[in-house]
């Protein structure tokens, strides 16, 4: 298999210190970080089915050494991920080489577990009283008045247990504080996690941010489908900004931080 | 710098979520749900995904204690083990095997849960062993 | 659980939760519960509490505290009369089912609602929704067990599960959903005063000979002392040393006075955790103990399914794994343990309990692991139980009246109180109140009061307030909300600052389980003046 050769040259060339993948472990496919000194552990590298956020563990590892170079399997939803995180300083392109399974959407046949590729089925209960996983953000927007959003949304936001799945796994989720643990913001323990704030609070961070690789949907115990709540603010994005997160490795236009910027009060337009 | 990931099963309810510790340079850093699992799918709670905070709390207990002149002093394994010992045997032998209790945990695993009460029954002698499960 | 977690997706199409809050407390089995509801099952919820699981359902009652055996009898009435019983698994498969009937017959639906408070209609509704869409699941948790007709209630479960066919089915059974991770492994492996491993009795001359030739000694026939006796015996000075590991009764038992009290008359006390716990603090030894994730081992979850725990890291400090502690301790008073490694130590248990786990070891089990009974080599494990006969032979029905609770509310203790389990916490708060990012949702105690109670003894949010109880008074501070019912009070178990069992009662207990009756005690609540 290229993919096994190519990474052990990327490590017995020291272009990398560590290269992220699969292996698997009693049948199940796990990620693994192989190294130089076992590099024949690449032999048993897998393309895993099961995606797990590779980027966020590679942001782990250059937390603890910055001068670490990594190498990544990089799907097309990882290479966005990246690609925002070299955005946000997160990362450092230079210390990252990644060997890429295109897969986003296309004719591959080891297919992640990406519901662009094998769709999740929605429930009937579901479809009469919720939101499809499947709707496109415009047609959803199209065929119900606002307030069948409205409450199609409250009925899927009342079933959040508050595991924070959808924040944990997402892998250009990096601040060190949190507004959804801001007891302002959003009052603490209880269940569900307060409605809608919670889910608004996160999707107004996913502006601008969101990669769109599903992982915060297939984590959520609750079944709310996010990848819809995010694109639907993403579009909103793009259509104002033409931006397209993950895209390039150009600044976001909400890229501020750390600047001093002035904002001149100016009446609401509504 | 090493990094792997380890199968294992959460330790808070009933419900036995699969688990993968992100380690790196053999310290767990980090919890994730394991993708594949029959129980969870990939799936957690806050407490599945907070997991490795507790393991990794600077409240836990470093070594074994023992009280001296009121006070809980460190002491070696050897010190701890043979005072443990040495007081049961006494009790044991002045009050009967009856006279010891243990409790048994929904915590640790089968293994130790097995030996527990192979202790009480085998080494002690009695059979009042429980645990917390009507608690 | 006689069924498996997987089945409440996939096969069941009614789903009964009754005592469990089940997204706070076992969440990935609520996971699976949306999913079925949202595939088109059916959801009945029965709590005293407004539970989330109670916004998604169907039918959702909340019945007086300690109403569950009227709740369910009258759900049967209602079932009988309509026919919608099964007579024929009935037939071949229970028995005592007249004696039954003789007393179901008086449960009418206007009887239940008086004792219940829930409406005529509904309960001929639950008792619809349940038995006319089948198989359907019956979930429970400590909110039916943790009464002193804790048997009842759980009898009274199974008498509906059997009446409707729903044991031994694929997505049926009657499912208690255990609180802590291997409950049902300690149990399982013989953590209880009257058997060994795999539930084989101590006092059955068979087993107890087996077991003395394996262990190499002459082991005691007669069946010892529960937890709640072990107090008792303490108390009376009858036991004078107990060896308690990683547990904390000091927090996790009723009537915290009485227990702190008992300790206290102790020769010795070795404890053994990971955490200076409460108990930890009475201590004349404390063992230190690796942690999960420090060593290897497995656990047994509430559906029956032995998984490994792999060690990922070296035990902190100069801590050791429990087996380690025990085998050491053990050898130190002249019965050698020598086990090299916990593998060792599951491939004896297997030995012993032929029947559950007699076909498991460490590479069949792997990640997913194998559900018991399993009880060869080739044997698959086992996703339901009871599927031909119950392992008894025929089901019995149980013929049970309706109690009252120990205590009912009365004009000195007005309130009924209930306690439990919130989202962010576990059991005594020792592992997640150390752990930040669920500090941040809960940090200290609290009290739950309807919003018309709160009125009525003028408190506002967060305000503190004194609870009284024939045992003792704590102070903590008040959260007014709707998922109380008016006349209720809830407390969450995890603070030892606010110790819940100050309040409740150790005489209060089921006769046979002893188990106390933590959900139902009666109380006083009072503004304390700022």
């Amino acid at each position: 298999m290229d993919m096994v050769k190519a990474a052990k040259e990327l490590l017995l060339q020291d272009k990398v210190d560590i290269f992220l993948g699969y292996r698997k472990l009693d049948g199940h496919q796990i990620p693994h970080g192989f190294t130089k000194a076992h590099v024949d552990d690449l032999d048993q590298l897998e393309i895993s089915l099961n995606r797990y956020p590779l980027e966020k563990i590679a942001c782990d590892l250059a937390q603890k050494d910055p001068a670490l170079k990594i190498g990544i399997l990089a799907r097309d939803c990882s290479q966005r991920a990246l690609n925002l995180l070299y955005t946000w300083d997160q990362l450092n392109p230079e210390n990252i080489e990644t060997l890429t399974v295109n897969c986003c959407p296309s004719p591959l046949s080891t297919h992640g577990d990406c519901s662009y590729l094998t769709p999740k089925p929605t429930g009937d209960y579901k479809k009469a009283h919720g939101v499809d996983y499947n709707d496109s953000p415009k047609d959803f927007l199209a065929n119900h008045d606002s307030g069948e959003r409205l409450s199609r949304w409250m009925y899927e936001f009342q079933k959040c247990i508050k595991c924070y799945g959808c924040r944990n796994v997402c892998p250009v989720c990096f601040c060190k504080e949190c507004s959804l643990e801001h007891p302002n913001l959003v009052e603490p323990g209880v269940l569900p996690a307060e409605v809608p704030i919670f889910h608004l609070i996160r999707a107004t961070h996913m502006a601008g941010r969101c990669i769109d690789c599903g992982l915060c949907e297939d984590a959520c115990p609750a079944h709310i489908p996010l990848r819809m709540l995010y694109r639907e603010v993403n579009d909103a994005v793009s259509d104002i900004f033409g931006y397209v997160p993950g895209d390039h490795i150009e600044k976001s236009p909400f890229s501020i931080i750390g600047k001093t910027v002035e904002l001149t009060p100016a009446p609401m337009d509504v | 710098m090493d990094c792997e990931f380890v199968p294992s099963v959460c330790s808070y309810c009933g419900t036995g979520c699969g688990v993968l510790f992100e380690v790196i340079d053999g310290r767990i850093n980090r919890t994730l749900p394991l993708k594949s699992h029959p129980v969870n799918q990939g799936k957690l709670c806050i407490k599945g995904w907070n997991l490795h905070e507790y393991i990794n709390s600077y409240m836990r207990l470093k070594g074994p204690l023992v009280r001296e002149n009121g006070r809980l002093e460190k002491a070696t394994w050897d010190e701890a083990v043979n005072q443990a010992a040495r007081r049961f045997t006494r009790i044991k032998e002045e009050h009967g095997p009856d006279s010891i209790g243990v409790l048994v945990s929904a915590k640790i695993t089968n293994e130790e849960n097995y030996l527990a009460q192979k202790f009480t029954r085998a080494v002690i002698g009695t059979n009042n062993v429980d645990h917390c499960a009507r608690l | 659980m006689t069924n498996s977690i997987a089945e409440f997706e996939h096969d069941s199409k009614a789903i009964f939760v009754i005592g469990s809050n089940t997204t706070a407390c076992h969440p990935l089995i609520a996971s699976r519960i949306i999913q079925a509801k949202e595939n088109g099952a059916k959801l009945i919820v029965a709590d005293p509490r407004n539970i989330q699981l109670a916004r998604l359902a169907d039918l959702s009652v909340n019945h007086r505290l300690g109403s569950d055996v009227a709740l369910l009898n009258g759900m049967m009435h209602v079932i009988i009369q309509n026919q919608w019983h099964h007579p024929d698994y009935i037939a071949d498969r229970c028995e005592d089912f007249d004696a039954f009937k003789a007393v179901i017959d008086m449960y009418t639906p206007d009887r239940v609602s008086d004792i219940t408070g829930v409406a005529p209609k509904d309960i001929i509704r639950m008792a619809e929704l349940y038995s006319q869409n089948a198989p359907a699941a019956l979930l429970y948790a400590m909110g039916i067990t943790q009464h002193t007709t804790g048997v009842d209630n759980v009898k009274s479960c199974c008498n509906l599960a059997m009446l409707c066919g729903n044991v031994g089915v694929k997505g049926g059974g009657i499912n208690p959903l255990r609180g802590q991770n291997n409950v049902q492994g300690a149990c399982d492996m013989g953590g209880l005063p009257n058997v060994f491993t795999g539930y084989q009795p101590v006092s059955d001359p068979g087993a107890n000979k087996k077991f003395s030739d394996a262990w190499g000694v002459e082991l005691s026939s007669t069946p010892g002392l529960t937890i709640t006796d072990m107090i008792e015996a303490i108390d009376q000075k009858k036991i004078k040393a107990m060896y308690i590991i990683g547990e904390n009764p000091k927090l996790s038992d009723p009537d915290w006075n009485h227990l702190n009290h008992a300790l206290k008359k102790l020769e010795f006390l070795l404890v053994q955790d990971i955490f200076l716990s409460e108990t930890a603090q009475s201590a004349d030894v404390i063992f230190a103990s690796a942690a999960l994730g420090e060593r290897d081992g497995t656990f047994t979850n509430t559906e029956r399914r032995c998984m490994r725990a792999r060690k990922a890291q070296d035990p902190v400090g100069n801590t050791l794994p429990d087996w380690q502690i025990i085998s050491r301790l053990s050898s130190a008073m002249g019965y050698a343990m020598d086990y090299d490694s916990a593998e060792t130590i599951f491939d004896e248990i297997t030995g012993l309990t032929e029947k559950s786990y007699g076909g498991m070891t460490y590479e069949r089990l792997g990640i997913n692991g194998l559900q018991w009974p399993c009880p060869n080599p080739d044997h698959p494990g086992t996703p339901y139980l009871h599927k031909e006969t119950f392992a008894r032979g025929k089901g019995k029905f149980h013929a049970i009246e309706y109690k009252d609770p120990a205590e009912l509310a009365c004009g000195e203790y007005p309130f009924l109180l209930t306690t439990g389990r919130m989202f962010a916490h576990f059991h005594t708060g020792t592992m997640t109140r150390v752990s930040r990012h669920l500090d941040v949702e809960q940090k200290t105690g609290y009290v739950e009061i309807h919003p018309d109670d709160a009125m009525t003894i003028k408190i506002k949010s967060n305000d503190p307030v004194l609870l009284t109880s024939r045992r003792g008074q704590m102070e903590v501070s008040a959260r007014i909300t709707t998922d109380v019912m008016p006349g209720n009070l809830f407390l969450p178990i995890h603070f030892g600052e606010n110790p819940t069992n100050i309040l409740t009662s150790s005489n209060a207990f089921d006769p046979l389980a002893k188990i106390p009756e933590f959900k139902v005690g009666a109380v006083r609540i009072e503004r304390l003046i700022q």
